[in-house]
């Protein structure tokens, strides 16, 4: 069966696209081929800073026979009164490739439509290719594409060449001046030349042979250990991080190492300047020596290998050289003043016109944090340390360090506290309290740190809702959502159980009125809320369950736990069934008369007095079942799942499940809206404790649903 | 090689490749972008290729000379293709042998980079160009230009001179480059860039700009009723380092500063629609009646 290859061949892509595009690519084209009937195998994607390509194995050669049926209009518009097809019909034949008489009507779920159906299939694969191949082009999602020339193609960058070949005969294909062939280009500068494929299977040793790398998991891996056999020749030890090592893979067609040094005086900067200048701006690996200490020497992954590379050495540590006397320099200035000094310059710089500055944030942060820690709980040492950590929370931001670093931010503050000499643990708080620094990043490790984030991040939120600017759709200019993220991922991975309400409300009350009003802060929560269901969406559980535990919560961790817990009981035997008496027991229980008890001698009929016996043991499992799930599911970092599974639910649950026997019989014996008004009052009441005695397991009316499906 | 020789070897290179080699524009801007023959000409369908030295102004970037890279004065080299011809990197690649460079003998990389201009109502995708892992060229294929999309597309391609000279030279400072024999880039800069800094940052008359912008702004318009397209781009030029000098003096609030940005933007958009459309209705009515 023959093999098809499709190069797409590229001005330099950004590096965040090559990864996006390696299953982005072999995805489309699957779906496309499947579309057209295509029969293959397997697929390999490869994708590098030039070249986006697909190897499709085992292609058939003839699309697969099947019944195309497209639907038309409604039958009451495809047909005139005498029965003749309208135009509106015979337009959709035509398009349909089928006469007007062949048109059929078809009932459906929105009424009656015609249909067109005809087989399809059996056409030469090697002609249905091309305009396949020029639709995945054009159709390859990317979040922005450009336009070059006088073309009206947009892509991710400008296209450079085309390869598509099946077998050894080359597909016409045609976009933007360039016509598909079989020669591929090597290296830009390794192999310049064109190289020439005689057949599709020949794609991969052909670009290893001159000089490309093209697939990532192979390139990622020659990253890694050419840079880590360049530290190791010099006795030193690669600083990991595999960010870099992903961005670098995708820099580079042809990774090799080069190691560079600088002067070691710079030595006494603080670690993170020394990183993130070689991190972040030059993608330059920081290496370490036996001791752990940061060696002055780094390595870089150079995309050419050239005749002499000393040349190239001097040029990346020239460029380092500057960038570290700048850090330098700042370093010096900075610590002239103490961060206490640094934090008066906050009143200078904007946070918002209506929010005033960051020294206006930062005190109503100060003050939203001690009610948090009053709330929360916090010990003495920890009280002491943020009585400490409070004044000088963000005063780096006034610094020239962080001006130019941003990326810095509360590292500098630590080591800033650190070089004045402040206590270790107002340091730390001083960089735990400005994370987590983005999606997915880490989260404060300490209680204070905790503090300060999530009063730090509500204060945003609250602060951008009460003067009207909450995000809407996917518009957020001031980073509401993601200051929403960071403090509820906050608050759940140190497990508080305060209702999210207080947390709110704690944080609100810093606002002078009226900013704070009553429905800023119904609105905040109801916000939080929905984002809570979206991380719990994100831990892969279905939408109905989530619904149950946020209705059916109050505090954030409570929610998670609870959403876990009923996923679990879902499929569990005999829990589904009782959820639908449960929700019939509900519904009836919203007549009952809230103020009236159970009245056991008013009972009428031999199945009340079991049902109502039931209850109390039916409680006990719903409190043993919240039991196993705070003890089973330590506090984790929502959005991505707790580290355990729930176990051991089922005696738990058997006791829950009981309850279903006496219902049943209970349904089954009795009339509930009797003529008798005693009688019926005590029917409702007692369901009514049916519906409460389940009540702590969330709002499971939103599950009732999915158990009748 | 000699500043003056890079520039000229430049000349020469964009001129082999049919572009006309302009003189730089003698009204203030902040970069060659602004350059009319870069603004309104990367506007419309017709053909153009210019290149040249362009000096630009950013008065918030000087260091009164202290730092080695950085200036309110400084020079770039500009090269504008439209269309955006095939192979465009192999042509900038080819242009560095000119200069003693040969990329295969560095390390060379094409990092992406997207450039906006809010002031321009301008945007385009890119790259920096690394050699070494230095930042010597920007490479931006423009996307919108004046608030309009560009059809058909051109690319800009900016090479800082100063660095590119300092390296070829060997020097670490802008001022110690050899312009020409025995004349270092410090004794025609440097005494310039101390006062312009002093002035920037120190003495800026601020009542003076904001007048100045004030009148400038209405010229502009003014001048636009009047079709006088070239004269009106001149004065939102006129704005612009109005602005950038209010800016650099640290008189505006963040509100007043988008504000600002927002007017030269409006200005700078109308020229570019003043510019355009007389020549997108001539073409379109030849194309009627051939």
């Amino acid at each position: 069966m023959p093999t098809l290859l499709f190069e797409i061949g590229t001005e330099e892509l950004p590096s965040w696209y090559v990864a996006q595009v390696e299953t982005a690519l072999p995805a489309l084209m699957g779906q496309r081929l499947a579309s057209a009937g295509i029969r293959h195998g397997a697929l390999r994607s490869f994708a590098t800073p030039r070249r986006l390509a697909v190897l499709v194995f085992d292609v058939g050669s003839r699309s697969a026979q099947r019944e195309e049926v497209r639907r038309g209009p409604a039958a009451s518009a495809a047909f005139d009164e005498g029965g003749t097809p309208t135009k509106a019909a015979i337009g959709f034949a035509r398009a349909s490739g089928v006469e007007p008489s062949a048109l059929r009507v078809e009932e459906t779920e929105r009424g009656s439509y015609v249909f067109a159906r005809r087989e399809v299939g059996g056409e030469d694969v090697a002609e249905l290719l091309p305009a396949l191949l020029a639709g995945v082009v054009r159709d390859l999602p990317a979040p922005r594409k450009m336009r070059w020339g006088s073309h009206d193609l947009a892509f991710v960058r400008p296209l450079a060449w085309l390869v598509a070949l099946l077998d050894d005969q080359v597909l016409p294909l045609s976009l933007t001046g360039l016509e598909a062939g079989r020669a591929t280009r090597g290296h830009r500068f390794l192999h310049p030349h064109a190289v020439e494929l005689q057949h599709a299977l020949d794609y991969p040793d052909a670009l290893a042979a001159a000089d490309v790398v093209a697939d990532r998991a192979v390139r990622r891996e020659a990253v890694i250990d050419a840079a880590c056999a360049a530290a190791a020749a010099a006795g030193l030890e690669l600083q990991r991080d595999a960010l870099l090592e992903a961005e670098v893979t995708d820099l580079v067609e042809s990774p090799s190492a080069i190691l560079g040094s600088f002067d070691a005086a710079f030595l006494d900067l603080p670690e993170a300047v020394l990183s993130t200048v070689m991190i972040h701006h030059q993608r330059f690996f920081p290496t370490r020596r036996d001791n752990g200490g940061l060696a002055n020497a780094f390595v870089a992954i150079s995309n050419n290998r050239v005749p002499d590379d000393s040349v190239v050495r001097a040029g990346y540590e020239q460029v380092l050289r500057g960038r570290l006397d700048d850090a330098r320099f700042f370093w010096d200035a900075d610590r002239r003043e103490t961060l206490a000094q640094h934090a008066w310059a906050l009143a200078g710089i904007a946070f918002h016109k209506e929010l005033g500055s960051m020294a206006d944030k930062v005190a109503r942060v100060a003050k939203a944090t001690r009610r948090l820690a009053d709330l929360l709980g916090a010990s003495k040492e920890e009280a002491a340390t943020l009585k400490q950590a409070l004044p000088l929370f963000r005063a780096d931001l006034a610094t020239q360090m962080v001006y130019e670093l941003p990326e810095l931010e509360g590292t500098m503050g630590c080591a800033f506290a650190r070089a004045e000499g402040l206590p270790e643990s107002v340091a730390v708080a001083l960089e735990d309290g400005v994370l987590p620094r983005g999606p997915g990043a880490g989260l404060p490790t300490t209680r204070v740190g905790a503090l300060l984030s999530v009063a730090d991040r509500l204060d945003t939120v609250v602060g951008f809702f009460a003067i009207g600017r909450r995000p809407s759709g996917s518009a957020d200019p001031f980073g509401v959502r993601r200051a929403s993220l960071g403090a509820l991922r906050t608050l759940t991975s140190q497990g508080w159980r305060v209702p999210l309400k207080k947390v709110v409300e704690a944080v609100a009350g810093s606002f002078t009125a009226p900013l704070a009003e009553a429905e800023v802060v119904a609105a905040v929560e109801a916000y939080l809320w929905d984002r809570v269901a979206g991380l719990l969406a994100d831990e892969d559980l279905p939408a109905m369950v989530v619904r149950a535990a946020v209705q059916g919560s109050r505090s954030v961790i409570g929610a998670a736990r609870r959403a876990h817990l009923l996923q679990a009981l879902l499929s569990l035997p005999g829990f589904a069934d009782l959820l639908t008496l449960h929700k019939r027991a509900a519904n009836l229980a919203k007549q009952a008369d809230a103020a009236l008890n159970v009245r056991p001698g008013l009972f009428r009929d031999p199945v009340e007095a079991p049902l109502h016996d039931a209850l109390p043991q039916a409680r006990r499992g719903v409190e043993r079942l919240m039991a196993s799930a705070r003890k089973q599911l330590a506090p984790w970092d929502l959005g991505r799942g707790p580290n355990a599974t729930l176990t051991d639910l089922d005696a738990a649950v058997a006791e829950v499940v009981r309850l279903k026997a006496p219902l049943d019989a209970f349904f089954e014996g009795v009339l509930v809206m009797v003529d008798d008004a005693e009688v019926r009052a005590n029917r409702l009441a007692l369901l009514a404790e049916v519906a409460e005695a389940l009540s702590d397991l969330g709002a499971l009316s939103q599950l009732e649903a999915v158990a009748e499906r | 090689m000699r500043f003056q020789d890079v520039t000229m070897a430049l000349d020469r290179f964009w001129a082999e490749r049919g572009c006309v080699i302009a003189p730089p524009h003698d009204t203030e801007v902040g970069a060659g972008t602004f350059y009319p023959t870069t603004f309104l000409r990367a506007l419309g369908p017709e053909p153009w290729r210019v290149a040249g030295i362009a000096p630009s102004r950013r008065p918030a970037d000087g260091r009164y000379g202290d730092n080695p890279y950085r200036f309110q004065y400084y020079y770039q080299y500009q090269v504008v293709l439209k269309p955006s011809p095939a192979n465009i990197q192999e042509t900038y690649l080819a242009s560095l042998y000119p200069l003693g460079i040969d990329p295969g003998a560095h390390d060379l990389r094409f990092v992406e980079d997207n450039w906006e201009s809010p002031t321009l109502g301008a945007w385009g995708l890119g790259w920096e160009v690394w050699m070494d892992g230095m930042e010597i060229t920007q490479f931006t294929y423009f996307q919108q230009v004046g608030g309009i999309d560009c059809a058909p597309v051109s690319v800009e391609l900016t090479y800082g001179l100063e660095r590119l000279a300092m390296y070829l030279q060997g020097v670490e400072h802008a001022f110690d480059v050899e312009v020409a024999q025995g004349v270092r880039m410090g004794e025609l800069r440097a005494d310039f860039e101390r006062q312009h800094c002093r002035y920037n940052f120190e003495h800026v008359d601020a009542e003076l700009q904001r007048l100045l912008f004030e009148r400038f702004e209405g010229e502009t318009n003014r001048l636009l009723g009047l079709e006088l397209v070239h004269p009106a781009y001149e004065f939102a030029l006129r704005c612009s380092h109005a602005f950038n000098l209010l800016d650099a003096r640290g008189v505006l609030s963040h509100t007043e500063r988008q504000g600002y940005v927002q007017r030269v933007r409006r200005l700078t958009e109308a020229c570019a629609a003043a510019y355009l459309m007389p020549r997108l209705s001539a073409s379109a009515s030849a194309s009627e009646e051939a």
